[in-house]
């Protein structure tokens, strides 16, 4: 990651001063989130223990809210340049600081983007992965009404790839469609979600590297006049090095999964519906599957946003013996408002009541419930 | 934001009833400032394609890139806080400017869609239609003068 970092780095500087006169945009967003859990709970782990409430906020980064008041769960600055290197080719590179990594920032976005016809977009380079429908912008809090897409939806180890995309736009009667095909592979080294559970359930191992390669999938998105909705297909491939400290790679055995979805939104005025329903299938000898979905509803009056949203993850082996149902499952049912006390910037604050339904003998339950509250604002700029 | 300002929204949430006040009071405003504005969407005189609001509101969020006469838009708006353009987003987007700015947000940070360009003023705007052929915009309807042509009035 480093090396890339620096090699981003590099590459960007090399085009500030190459191209002087060239076009080059700045801009941003953030969020400056606190919050904290109200709680404690029965620790599912260790059972007759307590321990606080615990809302994991981001699971990529593991950013978590316990009984101490924090801010570096969530809050996030990031910049955007976006250079036009010629005819059709620009250059885009986002830097991220984030409070879960000390606010080291990082390119987490950079990408050559080629106009190759008024409705043909290619691009390459490093991007989110477009799995959710809040997937790609999950980190521009201004962009939706929530304090963040529901976590136990959003919980995956893996969020970004290097690979290419070609977009497509074309009407189709009234309504305006763009069909995206991306392929692309993602190396994650050092691993922070799953080092995180492999201490979490005792372990201690050196690192985790996560492999997610052959990303190979399509979008479809399509809106009207009161509408944007996108179905997402994608497969791809598994594999993971657990190291331990004396250098030994645990055993695993590498599997291929689908992620089927179809999210949008879609206004009644001044009511506005989102939601999202997705199913993840693994290939594995488990047979597992994760169907998920969200639903929520949002009420505009003028600059004032209240909004409920209900989300749930559920996750089941299809094959074999043990518990096959129920295995993690859990919801979150969160209620909030938006005020958007400037153009540009918006205060949220929400509640979310997270309830572990998991399988507790088999340490699927190990989230705990919890009840959290975060303020904050979100700007762009 | 300072902390006096958040602990003074923090009592508002508080209280429901201030927040249906404050909100009537404020729409209440809004309704008065855009009632009586008249917005002209604008282009150069020889262009000749056709226009419809459904068209105007593709247009401006991106999701139309050309107009009828095959020619690539270029999107230019008043800035931010143009009354103009607070008419424009209610009555052709039906969206606030909120809303707007967060359709555009996200199109921006993902790198699909670039927002029209901000002009100082009106006749910022008449002058750069004038100039360029393929250019839309929109501006109060009293601004308006014969260098460019109105396709729509809201």
């Amino acid at each position: 990651m480093k090396i890339v970092t620096i090699t981003a780095a590099i590459l960007l500087t090399a085009l500030l001063s190459s191209t002087v006169v060239a076009e080059i945009k700045f801009s941003g967003y953030g969020s400056i989130v606190a919050g904290k859990t109200l709680g404690t709970v029965n620790d599912p782990l260790n059972p007759g223990q307590k321990r606080d409430e615990i809302l994991t906020a981001d699971f990529y980064d593991v950013g978590q809210y316990t009984n101490d008041i924090t801010f570096n769960a969530e809050s996030i600055f990031a910049l955007q340049a976006v250079a036009g290197v010629g005819k059709g080719f620009k250059i885009t590179a986002q830097l991220v600081a984030k409070g879960v990594d000390d606010f080291e920032p990082e390119f987490d976005w950079y990408y050559l983007t080629y106009q190759a016809s008024d409705n043909l977009t290619l691009m390459a380079g490093r991007r989110n992965i477009p799995m959710y429908y809040f997937s790609e912008f999950s980190e521009v809090g201004y962009a939706y009404p929530w304090m963040r897409p529901p976590s136990n939806l959003y919980w995956w180890q893996v969020t970004q790839f290097n690979g290419i995309h070609a977009m497509y736009d074309f009407d189709w009667g009234d309504y305006s469609n763009t069909l995206s095909f991306f392929y692309g592979n993602e190396y994650s080294d050092d691993n922070v979600e799953m080092l995180y559970y492999d201490k979490l359930y005792g372990g201690n191992a050196r690192t985790v590297n996560e492999f997610w390669t052959n990303i190979t999938g399509m979008n479809w998105n399509i809106s009207g006049d009161n509408f944007d909705v996108r179905f997402v297909y994608f497969q791809n491939d598994r594999d993971r090095e657990t190291i331990q400290q004396d250098g030994s790679i645990d055993d695993y055995s590498p599997f291929s999964q689908t992620f089927i979805g179809l999210g949008g939104s879609v206004d009644f005025e001044p009511f506005t519906i989102l939601f999202d329903l997705n199913f993840v299938d693994y290939d594995d000898a488990r047979g597992t599957e994760f169907p998920t979905y969200l639903i929520s509803v949002v009420y505009t009056q003028d600059d004032y946003q209240p909004y409920v949203s209900y989300s749930k993850a559920d996750h089941k082996r299809t094959k074999g013996s043990s518990p096959t149902e129920d295995l993690e499952e859990h919801y979150i049912a969160s209620f909030g408002l938006r005020y958007n006390f400037l153009p540009k910037a918006s205060f949220k604050v929400q509640y979310d009541h997270f309830v572990d339904q998991g399988h507790e003998a088999s340490g699927w339950a190990y989230h705990g419930d919890s009840d959290t509250i975060t303020m904050g604002v979100d700007f762009i700029f | 934001m300072n902390v006096t300002k958040e602990s003074h929204m923090l009592c508002l949430f508080k209280n429901k009833k201030w927040i249906v006040v404050v909100s009537l009071l404020f729409s209440n405003l809004l309704f008065l400032n855009s009632s009586n504005a008249e917005v002209s969407v604008v282009v150069h005189p020889e262009n000749s394609s056709t226009f419809d609001k459904s068209i105007i509101k593709k247009i401006f969020l991106g999701k139309s890139k050309s107009f009828n006469n095959g020619r690539v838009a270029i999107l230019l708006s008043p800035a931010e806080g143009d009354p103009a353009r607070q008419v424009f987003n209610k009555k052709v987007l039906k969206k606030s400017s909120n809303q707007v700015n967060a359709y555009w947000s996200k199109m921006i940070f993902t790198g699909k869609g670039v927002p029209p360009q901000e002009m100082a003023s009106a006749s910022d705007i008449i002058s750069a239609i004038a100039a360029n052929k393929d250019a839309i915009s929109y501006i109060d309807s009293t601004a308006v003068t014969s260098a460019v042509k109105v396709v729509a009035t809201f």
